[in-house]
Protein backbone atom coordinates (compact mmCIF):
# COMPACT_ATOMS: atom_id res chain seq x y z
CA UNK A 1 0.00 0.00 0.00
CA UNK A 2 1.99 2.90 -1.02
CA UNK A 3 1.69 6.19 0.74
CA UNK A 4 -0.83 7.93 -2.48
CA UNK A 5 -3.39 5.84 -0.86
CA UNK A 6 -3.86 8.66 2.26
CA UNK A 7 -3.94 11.47 -0.13
CA UNK A 8 -7.21 9.91 -2.07
CA UNK A 9 -8.55 9.24 1.52
CA UNK A 10 -8.53 12.85 2.07
CA UNK A 11 -9.92 13.97 -1.05
CA UNK A 12 -12.75 11.34 -1.01
CA UNK A 13 -13.75 12.27 2.76
CA UNK A 14 -13.50 16.06 2.35
CA UNK A 15 -15.68 15.73 -0.78
CA UNK A 16 -18.23 12.96 0.88
CA UNK A 17 -18.18 15.06 3.69
CA UNK A 18 -19.19 18.52 1.81
CA UNK A 19 -21.77 16.20 -0.20
CA UNK A 20 -23.45 15.13 3.25
CA UNK A 21 -23.94 18.66 4.04
CA UNK A 22 -25.51 19.58 0.44
CA UNK A 23 -27.73 16.57 1.32
CA UNK A 24 -29.00 17.22 4.69
CA UNK A 25 -29.43 20.62 3.11
CA UNK A 26 -31.56 19.31 0.15
CA UNK A 27 -33.42 17.43 2.56
CA UNK A 28 -34.32 20.43 4.77
CA UNK A 29 -35.95 22.02 1.96
CA UNK A 30 -37.90 19.21 1.04
CA UNK A 31 -39.43 19.34 4.50
CA UNK A 32 -39.54 22.33 3.90
CA UNK A 33 -41.42 22.73 1.15
CA UNK A 34 -43.88 20.10 2.36
CA UNK A 35 -44.70 22.33 5.28
CA UNK A 36 -45.71 24.93 2.79
CA UNK A 37 -47.88 22.85 1.26
CA UNK A 38 -49.59 22.18 4.01
CA UNK A 39 -50.06 25.61 4.98
CA UNK A 40 -51.70 26.24 1.17
CA UNK A 41 -53.72 23.38 1.87
CA UNK A 42 -54.64 25.01 5.19
CA UNK A 43 -55.45 28.32 3.63
CA UNK A 44 -57.59 26.67 0.89
CA UNK A 45 -60.04 25.42 3.28
CA UNK A 46 -60.90 29.22 4.88
CA UNK B 1 -23.41 45.46 43.72
CA UNK B 2 -20.66 43.38 46.27
CA UNK B 3 -23.14 43.60 49.42
CA UNK B 4 -26.28 42.14 47.33
CA UNK B 5 -23.73 39.50 46.10
CA UNK B 6 -22.44 38.52 49.53
CA UNK B 7 -26.57 38.50 50.66
CA UNK B 8 -27.16 36.24 47.13
CA UNK B 9 -23.71 33.97 48.39
CA UNK B 10 -24.79 33.89 52.20
CA UNK B 11 -28.61 32.60 51.48
CA UNK B 12 -27.31 30.02 48.97
CA UNK B 13 -24.51 28.27 51.23
CA UNK B 14 -26.95 28.53 54.15
CA UNK B 15 -29.11 26.56 52.04
CA UNK B 16 -26.68 23.86 50.39
CA UNK B 17 -25.74 23.66 53.85
CA UNK B 18 -28.46 23.32 55.72
CA UNK B 19 -30.31 20.76 53.68
CA UNK B 20 -26.90 19.56 52.70
CA UNK B 21 -28.52 16.76 49.81
CA UNK B 22 -26.69 19.28 47.05
CA UNK B 23 -22.99 18.85 48.83
CA UNK B 24 -23.35 15.32 49.43
CA UNK B 25 -24.26 14.24 46.25
CA UNK B 26 -21.50 15.99 44.51
CA UNK B 27 -18.87 14.46 47.49
CA UNK B 28 -19.94 11.01 46.78
CA UNK B 29 -19.90 11.35 42.77
CA UNK B 30 -16.21 12.44 42.89
CA UNK B 31 -15.55 9.79 45.42
CA UNK B 32 -16.96 6.85 43.21
CA UNK B 33 -14.42 8.71 40.23
CA UNK B 34 -11.55 8.88 42.33
CA UNK B 35 -12.12 5.24 43.52
CA UNK B 36 -13.01 4.26 40.07
CA UNK B 37 -10.54 5.47 38.57
CA UNK B 38 -8.01 3.62 41.10
CA UNK B 39 -8.95 0.83 39.06
CA UNK B 40 -6.34 2.21 36.14
CA UNK B 41 -3.48 0.76 37.99
CA UNK B 42 -2.21 -2.50 39.27
CA UNK B 43 -2.79 -3.05 43.23
CA UNK B 44 0.37 -2.03 45.01
CA UNK B 45 1.29 0.44 42.58
CA UNK B 46 1.41 4.22 42.60
CA UNK B 47 -0.47 6.20 39.82
CA UNK B 48 1.76 8.64 38.64
CA UNK B 49 1.78 12.29 39.74
CA UNK B 50 0.06 13.94 36.41
CA UNK B 51 -2.84 10.60 36.21
CA UNK B 52 -3.39 11.27 40.18
CA UNK B 53 -3.83 15.43 39.59
CA UNK B 54 -6.36 14.76 36.27
CA UNK B 55 -8.31 12.22 38.90
CA UNK B 56 -8.95 15.04 41.03
CA UNK B 57 -9.58 17.40 38.82
CA UNK B 58 -12.24 15.29 36.69
CA UNK B 59 -13.63 14.62 39.75
CA UNK B 60 -13.86 18.49 40.40
CA UNK B 61 -15.13 19.42 36.82
CA UNK B 62 -18.42 16.71 37.66
CA UNK B 63 -18.67 17.91 40.89
CA UNK B 64 -19.24 21.76 39.89
CA UNK B 65 -21.56 20.46 37.07
CA UNK B 66 -24.40 19.43 40.35
CA UNK B 67 -23.17 22.88 42.02
CA UNK B 68 -24.04 25.10 39.49
CA UNK B 69 -26.88 22.87 38.68
CA UNK B 70 -28.29 23.01 42.54
CA UNK B 71 -27.28 26.63 42.95
CA UNK B 72 -29.56 27.67 39.86
CA UNK B 73 -31.82 25.46 40.37
CA UNK B 74 -32.94 26.65 43.48
CA UNK B 75 -33.77 29.97 42.39
CA UNK B 76 -36.63 27.46 39.77
CA UNK B 77 -38.98 27.05 42.80
CA UNK B 78 -41.69 29.64 44.03
CA UNK B 79 -41.06 31.88 41.13
CA UNK B 80 -37.51 33.05 43.06
CA UNK B 81 -35.56 33.97 40.25
CA UNK B 82 -38.37 37.28 39.37
CA UNK B 83 -38.12 38.22 43.03
CA UNK B 84 -34.24 38.06 42.21
CA UNK B 85 -34.42 40.15 39.22
CA UNK B 86 -36.98 42.27 40.54
CA UNK B 87 -34.69 43.18 43.58
CA UNK B 88 -32.55 46.75 42.99
CA UNK B 89 -29.57 45.07 42.79
CA UNK B 90 -28.07 44.62 39.48
CA UNK B 91 -28.04 41.37 37.98
CA UNK B 92 -24.29 40.58 37.81
CA UNK B 93 -24.66 40.37 41.75
CA UNK B 94 -26.42 37.08 41.11
CA UNK B 95 -23.76 35.55 39.11
CA UNK B 96 -20.99 36.68 41.46
CA UNK B 97 -23.64 35.75 44.47
CA UNK B 98 -23.49 32.31 42.67
CA UNK B 99 -19.94 31.82 41.63
CA UNK B 100 -18.41 32.65 45.33
CA UNK B 101 -20.90 30.33 46.60
CA UNK B 102 -20.19 27.65 44.40
CA UNK B 103 -16.10 28.30 44.96
CA UNK B 104 -16.93 27.75 48.71
CA UNK B 105 -18.59 24.76 47.90
CA UNK B 106 -16.33 23.62 45.38
CA UNK B 107 -13.23 23.97 48.07
CA UNK B 108 -15.88 21.78 50.83
CA UNK B 109 -15.71 18.92 48.04
CA UNK B 110 -11.96 19.31 47.37
CA UNK B 111 -11.33 19.20 51.05
CA UNK B 112 -12.77 16.05 50.72
CA UNK B 113 -11.71 15.07 47.03
CA UNK B 114 -7.83 15.45 48.15
CA UNK B 115 -6.94 13.10 50.90
CA UNK B 116 -9.05 10.63 49.04
CA UNK B 117 -6.98 10.63 45.51
CA UNK B 118 -3.47 10.66 48.25
CA UNK B 119 -5.21 7.59 49.66
CA UNK B 120 -6.58 5.60 46.72
CA UNK B 121 -3.94 6.91 44.08
CA UNK B 122 -1.14 5.85 46.20
CA UNK B 123 -0.04 9.64 46.52
CA UNK B 124 2.98 11.63 48.42
CA UNK B 125 2.96 15.48 48.51
CA UNK B 126 6.49 16.14 47.52
CA UNK B 127 5.79 20.01 47.68
CA UNK B 128 4.33 22.59 49.69
CA UNK B 129 0.48 21.98 50.72
CA UNK B 130 0.27 26.06 50.92
CA UNK B 131 0.80 26.48 47.18
CA UNK B 132 -1.18 23.75 46.30
CA UNK B 133 -4.35 24.98 48.18
CA UNK B 134 -3.58 28.35 46.25
CA UNK B 135 -3.26 26.83 42.62
CA UNK B 136 -6.45 24.80 43.50
CA UNK B 137 -8.33 28.14 44.95
CA UNK B 138 -7.07 30.32 42.01
CA UNK B 139 -8.26 27.64 39.14
CA UNK B 140 -11.52 27.03 40.90
CA UNK B 141 -12.09 30.72 40.52
CA UNK B 142 -12.21 30.08 36.78
CA UNK B 143 -14.45 27.33 37.30
CA UNK B 144 -16.70 28.77 38.95
CA UNK B 145 -17.02 32.24 37.01
CA UNK B 146 -17.58 30.21 33.77
CA UNK B 147 -20.01 27.38 35.89
CA UNK B 148 -22.18 30.49 37.10
CA UNK B 149 -22.53 32.01 33.99
CA UNK B 150 -23.23 28.80 32.05
CA UNK B 151 -25.29 27.14 35.23
CA UNK B 152 -27.80 29.96 34.21
CA UNK B 153 -28.64 28.54 30.68
CA UNK B 154 -30.40 25.47 32.97
CA UNK B 155 -32.72 28.04 33.94
CA UNK B 156 -36.30 28.43 32.88
CA UNK B 157 -39.24 25.96 31.93
CA UNK B 158 -37.69 23.55 28.89
CA UNK B 159 -33.88 23.08 30.90
CA UNK B 160 -31.86 19.87 29.91
CA UNK B 161 -29.16 19.18 33.31
CA UNK B 162 -27.12 17.03 30.86
CA UNK B 163 -26.38 19.90 28.00
CA UNK B 164 -24.14 21.66 30.48
CA UNK B 165 -21.53 19.00 30.66
CA UNK B 166 -21.06 18.99 26.98
CA UNK B 167 -20.85 22.41 26.66
CA UNK B 168 -19.13 23.46 29.73
CA UNK B 169 -16.24 20.90 29.80
CA UNK B 170 -14.60 21.99 26.36
CA UNK B 171 -14.45 25.18 27.44
CA UNK B 172 -12.97 24.53 30.49
CA UNK B 173 -10.02 22.92 28.74
CA UNK B 174 -7.61 25.65 29.04
CA UNK B 175 -7.97 25.66 32.88
CA UNK B 176 -8.18 22.12 33.57
CA UNK B 177 -4.70 21.34 31.47
CA UNK B 178 -3.14 24.23 34.05
CA UNK B 179 -4.74 22.70 37.03
CA UNK B 180 -3.42 19.68 36.36
CA UNK B 181 0.04 20.79 35.34
CA UNK B 182 0.32 23.15 38.41
CA UNK B 183 -1.39 20.44 40.65
CA UNK B 184 1.36 17.82 39.22
CA UNK B 185 4.11 20.45 40.05
CA UNK B 186 2.78 20.04 43.94
CA UNK B 187 2.48 16.64 44.30
CA UNK B 188 5.94 15.98 42.75
CA UNK B 189 7.95 18.73 43.94
CA UNK B 190 9.25 18.92 39.84
CA UNK B 191 8.72 21.01 36.96
CA UNK B 192 9.19 24.51 38.57
CA UNK B 193 10.66 26.08 36.22
CA UNK B 194 7.18 25.93 34.45
CA UNK B 195 4.89 26.97 37.13
CA UNK B 196 5.17 31.00 35.95
CA UNK B 197 3.26 30.00 32.24
CA UNK B 198 0.69 27.92 33.86
CA UNK B 199 -0.15 30.57 36.72
CA UNK B 200 -0.51 33.05 33.89
CA UNK B 201 -2.78 30.95 32.15
CA UNK B 202 -4.79 30.64 34.66
CA UNK B 203 -4.78 34.33 35.53
CA UNK B 204 -5.87 35.08 31.97
CA UNK B 205 -8.47 32.52 32.07
CA UNK B 206 -10.00 33.83 35.69
CA UNK B 207 -9.94 37.62 33.86
CA UNK B 208 -11.48 36.52 30.93
CA UNK B 209 -14.57 34.98 32.07
CA UNK B 210 -14.63 37.13 34.64
CA UNK B 211 -15.01 40.11 32.15
CA UNK B 212 -16.95 38.35 29.78
CA UNK B 213 -19.69 37.17 32.47
CA UNK B 214 -19.96 40.47 34.04
CA UNK B 215 -20.88 41.58 30.43
CA UNK B 216 -22.68 38.77 29.48
CA UNK B 217 -24.79 37.65 32.34
CA UNK B 218 -27.58 39.88 31.81
CA UNK B 219 -28.81 38.84 28.51
CA UNK B 220 -29.13 35.24 30.12
CA UNK B 221 -30.20 35.30 33.43
CA UNK B 222 -33.68 37.02 32.92
CA UNK B 223 -37.51 36.58 33.68
CA UNK B 224 -38.51 34.47 30.36
CA UNK B 225 -39.52 31.16 30.63
CA UNK C 1 -25.97 35.78 -5.84
CA UNK C 2 -25.98 32.04 -4.55
CA UNK C 3 -25.84 30.25 -7.54
CA UNK C 4 -23.59 32.55 -8.99
CA UNK C 5 -21.23 31.41 -6.07
CA UNK C 6 -21.84 27.83 -6.63
CA UNK C 7 -21.04 27.88 -10.29
CA UNK C 8 -17.91 30.29 -9.54
CA UNK C 9 -16.88 27.27 -6.86
CA UNK C 10 -17.56 24.75 -9.12
CA UNK C 11 -15.66 26.09 -11.84
CA UNK C 12 -12.69 26.73 -9.56
CA UNK C 13 -12.78 23.50 -7.36
CA UNK C 14 -12.15 21.81 -10.65
CA UNK C 15 -9.31 23.88 -11.51
CA UNK C 16 -8.26 23.23 -7.92
CA UNK C 17 -8.69 19.64 -8.21
CA UNK C 18 -6.24 19.49 -11.44
CA UNK C 19 -3.82 21.86 -9.61
CA UNK C 20 -3.40 19.67 -7.01
CA UNK C 21 -3.11 16.17 -8.75
CA UNK C 22 -1.18 17.46 -12.17
CA UNK C 23 0.00 20.88 -11.55
CA UNK C 24 2.03 21.01 -8.10
CA UNK C 25 5.45 19.43 -7.85
CA UNK C 26 5.87 16.69 -5.78
CA UNK C 27 7.25 17.40 -2.36
CA UNK C 28 10.72 15.71 -2.23
CA UNK C 29 10.81 15.13 1.27
CA UNK C 30 7.39 13.92 1.81
CA UNK C 31 6.25 12.78 -1.43
CA UNK C 32 2.75 12.67 -2.80
CA UNK C 33 1.34 12.75 0.81
CA UNK C 34 2.14 16.60 1.01
CA UNK C 35 -0.51 17.15 -1.63
CA UNK C 36 -3.11 16.68 1.28
CA UNK C 37 -1.75 19.99 2.55
CA UNK C 38 -3.66 21.37 -0.16
CA UNK C 39 -7.16 20.45 0.83
CA UNK C 40 -6.49 20.01 4.35
CA UNK C 41 -5.13 23.95 4.71
CA UNK C 42 -8.47 25.17 2.93
CA UNK C 43 -10.78 23.54 5.52
CA UNK C 44 -8.19 25.12 8.74
CA UNK C 45 -9.12 27.78 7.13
CA UNK C 46 -12.50 28.51 6.59
CA UNK C 47 -13.56 26.88 9.39
CA UNK C 48 -12.00 29.19 11.51
CA UNK C 49 -13.46 32.38 9.14
CA UNK C 50 -16.48 30.11 10.55
CA UNK C 51 -16.33 30.96 14.10
CA UNK C 52 -15.43 34.05 13.69
CA UNK C 53 -18.31 35.20 11.79
CA UNK C 54 -20.12 33.00 14.95
CA UNK C 55 -18.49 35.01 17.19
CA UNK C 56 -19.25 38.18 15.43
CA UNK C 57 -23.00 37.54 14.58
CA UNK C 58 -23.65 36.85 17.82
CA UNK C 59 -22.54 40.37 19.18
CA UNK C 60 -24.61 42.14 16.73
CA UNK C 61 -27.48 39.70 17.85
CA UNK C 62 -27.05 40.95 21.17
CA UNK C 63 -26.51 44.54 20.15
CA UNK C 64 -29.27 45.11 17.77
CA UNK C 65 -32.07 41.74 18.56
CA UNK C 66 -32.55 41.45 15.04
CA UNK C 67 -33.02 37.59 13.78
CA UNK C 68 -31.40 37.64 10.62
CA UNK C 69 -27.92 37.12 13.12
CA UNK C 70 -29.01 34.32 14.99
CA UNK C 71 -29.96 32.40 11.63
CA UNK C 72 -26.19 33.63 10.31
CA UNK C 73 -24.33 32.25 13.47
CA UNK C 74 -26.33 29.06 13.30
CA UNK C 75 -26.01 28.29 9.54
CA UNK C 76 -21.98 29.67 10.34
CA UNK C 77 -21.81 27.06 13.28
CA UNK C 78 -23.01 24.37 11.07
CA UNK C 79 -20.55 24.65 8.57
CA UNK C 80 -17.67 25.44 10.86
CA UNK C 81 -18.27 22.08 12.43
CA UNK C 82 -18.23 20.34 9.40
CA UNK C 83 -14.72 22.28 8.00
CA UNK C 84 -13.31 22.00 11.48
CA UNK C 85 -14.10 18.00 11.55
CA UNK C 86 -12.94 17.16 7.89
CA UNK C 87 -9.83 19.68 8.73
CA UNK C 88 -9.40 16.93 11.71
CA UNK C 89 -9.59 13.79 9.29
CA UNK C 90 -7.16 15.18 6.36
CA UNK C 91 -4.90 16.30 9.06
CA UNK C 92 -5.29 12.54 10.31
CA UNK C 93 -4.87 11.36 6.98
CA UNK C 94 -1.51 13.55 7.07
CA UNK C 95 -0.07 12.37 10.02
CA UNK C 96 -0.04 8.79 9.79
CA UNK C 97 2.37 8.35 7.29
CA UNK C 98 4.59 11.15 8.02
CA UNK C 99 4.36 11.04 11.95
CA UNK C 100 3.56 7.49 12.12
CA UNK C 101 0.86 8.05 14.42
CA UNK C 102 -3.06 9.18 13.90
CA UNK C 103 -2.70 11.74 16.49
CA UNK C 104 -0.25 14.12 18.82
CA UNK C 105 -0.69 16.53 20.81
CA UNK C 106 0.18 19.62 18.72
CA UNK C 107 -1.26 22.92 19.47
CA UNK C 108 -3.16 23.43 16.85
CA UNK C 109 -4.28 20.09 16.44
CA UNK C 110 -5.43 20.23 20.30
CA UNK C 111 -7.19 23.56 19.93
CA UNK C 112 -9.29 22.48 16.55
CA UNK C 113 -10.12 19.46 18.06
CA UNK C 114 -11.60 21.54 21.55
CA UNK C 115 -13.35 24.26 19.01
CA UNK C 116 -14.97 20.94 17.20
CA UNK C 117 -16.49 19.58 20.62
CA UNK C 118 -17.66 23.41 21.44
CA UNK C 119 -19.32 24.26 18.72
CA UNK C 120 -20.43 20.80 18.21
CA UNK C 121 -22.21 21.20 21.48
CA UNK C 122 -23.34 24.39 20.31
CA UNK C 123 -25.08 22.98 17.64
CA UNK C 124 -26.39 20.67 19.85
CA UNK C 125 -28.07 23.09 22.28
CA UNK C 126 -29.21 25.16 19.06
CA UNK C 127 -31.60 21.92 17.85
CA UNK C 128 -32.96 21.62 21.56
CA UNK C 129 -35.43 23.66 23.12
CA UNK C 130 -33.08 24.89 25.59
CA UNK C 131 -33.51 28.67 26.98
CA UNK C 132 -37.16 28.92 25.50
CA UNK C 133 -38.15 32.16 23.99
CA UNK C 134 -34.22 33.31 24.93
CA UNK C 135 -32.79 30.44 23.13
CA UNK C 136 -31.17 32.73 20.25
CA UNK C 137 -30.13 35.09 23.41
CA UNK C 138 -28.24 32.16 25.00
CA UNK C 139 -27.11 30.94 22.20
CA UNK C 140 -25.56 34.48 21.30
CA UNK C 141 -23.62 34.26 24.60
CA UNK C 142 -22.20 31.14 23.88
CA UNK C 143 -21.01 31.78 20.59
CA UNK C 144 -19.29 34.42 22.06
CA UNK C 145 -18.10 32.85 24.82
CA UNK C 146 -17.04 29.96 22.80
CA UNK C 147 -14.70 32.04 20.88
CA UNK C 148 -13.41 33.60 23.64
CA UNK C 149 -11.42 30.20 25.17
CA UNK C 150 -9.85 29.68 21.61
CA UNK C 151 -6.50 31.92 22.35
CA UNK C 152 -6.58 30.26 25.52
CA UNK C 153 -7.15 27.05 24.47
CA UNK C 154 -4.37 27.49 22.26
CA UNK C 155 -1.67 29.23 24.08
CA UNK C 156 -2.02 26.20 27.11
CA UNK C 157 -1.91 23.48 24.65
CA UNK C 158 1.35 24.76 23.43
CA UNK C 159 2.37 24.75 27.15
CA UNK C 160 1.22 21.22 27.63
CA UNK C 161 4.33 20.07 25.31
CA UNK C 162 6.92 21.98 25.43
CA UNK C 163 8.86 20.54 22.54
CA UNK C 164 6.60 22.63 19.88
CA UNK C 165 7.11 20.54 16.72
CA UNK C 166 6.74 23.91 14.13
CA UNK C 167 5.80 21.43 11.21
CA UNK C 168 3.71 23.64 9.57
CA UNK C 169 5.62 26.79 9.89
CA UNK C 170 9.12 25.16 8.70
CA UNK C 171 6.43 24.26 5.16
CA UNK C 172 5.59 27.54 4.84
CA UNK C 173 9.09 28.87 3.66
CA UNK C 174 9.91 26.33 1.43
CA UNK C 175 7.02 26.37 -1.18
CA UNK C 176 7.90 26.43 -4.60
CA UNK C 177 5.13 29.71 -6.54
CA UNK C 178 3.14 26.35 -7.74
CA UNK C 179 2.45 25.25 -4.59
CA UNK C 180 1.56 28.32 -3.41
CA UNK C 181 -0.56 28.59 -6.66
CA UNK C 182 -2.26 25.64 -6.34
CA UNK C 183 -3.00 26.49 -2.47
CA UNK C 184 -4.54 29.83 -3.44
CA UNK C 185 -7.03 27.99 -5.85
CA UNK C 186 -7.96 25.80 -3.37
CA UNK C 187 -8.46 28.62 -0.59
CA UNK C 188 -10.75 30.17 -3.58
CA UNK C 189 -12.86 26.98 -4.94
CA UNK C 190 -13.11 26.50 -0.81
CA UNK C 191 -14.05 29.68 0.11
CA UNK C 192 -16.42 29.98 -2.85
CA UNK C 193 -18.46 27.05 -1.65
CA UNK C 194 -18.50 28.25 2.15
CA UNK C 195 -20.15 31.32 0.96
CA UNK C 196 -22.21 30.02 -0.94
CA UNK C 197 -23.06 27.46 1.55
CA UNK C 198 -23.67 29.94 4.03
CA UNK C 199 -26.17 31.99 2.13
CA UNK C 200 -28.14 29.48 1.52
CA UNK C 201 -28.34 27.81 4.67
CA UNK C 202 -29.19 31.18 6.37
CA UNK C 203 -32.02 32.00 4.10
CA UNK C 204 -33.28 28.54 4.21
CA UNK C 205 -33.41 29.23 8.13
CA UNK C 206 -34.94 32.45 7.85
CA UNK C 207 -37.77 30.39 5.63
CA UNK C 208 -38.04 28.01 8.01
CA UNK C 209 -39.10 30.30 10.72
CA UNK C 210 -41.43 32.08 7.90
CA UNK C 211 -43.58 28.77 7.60
CA UNK C 212 -43.35 27.78 11.20
CA UNK C 213 -44.60 31.38 12.08
CA UNK C 214 -47.82 31.78 9.29
CA UNK C 215 -48.09 27.64 10.67
CA UNK C 216 -48.94 28.99 13.82
CA UNK C 217 -50.55 32.07 13.00
CA UNK C 218 -53.19 29.92 10.85
CA UNK C 219 -53.78 27.09 13.55
CA UNK C 220 -54.83 30.13 15.88
CA UNK C 221 -56.81 31.54 13.45
CA UNK C 222 -59.12 28.97 13.13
Amino acid sequence: MGKEVYLFAANILVWVGLGCYVAFLATSQKRLERRLNRLEILNDDN
Amino acid sequence: MLGAALAVARKDLKLALSGAQGLVQTVLLGLLLIFIMSLSREPGEMSPPLAAAAIFWLATAFGQILVFNFLYGLEEAEGARLGLLLSPAPTQSVWLGKAVAGWVLLFCCQLVFAPAAVAFLGQSVAGSVGLGLLVVAAVDWGLCALGSLLGALSVGRSSRESLLTVILFPLLVPALLAGIRLLETVISGRGLEAVGAWTGTVVAFDAVFTAAALILFPFLYTGEE
Amino acid sequence: MIRLCALAAAAVSILAQYAIWFYAPVEETMGEVQKIFYTHMPMAWWSLVSFVVVFVASILYLAKRRDVYARLAGAAAELGVLMSGLALATGMCWAKPIWGVWWTWDPRLTTTLVMWFVYAAYLLLRASDVGGQRKDTVLAVLGIVAFLDVPLVFISARYWRSIHPAVLGSQGGGMEPEMWLAMAANLVAMGLLWLALLAARTKQLAAGAAVTALLRHGASRN
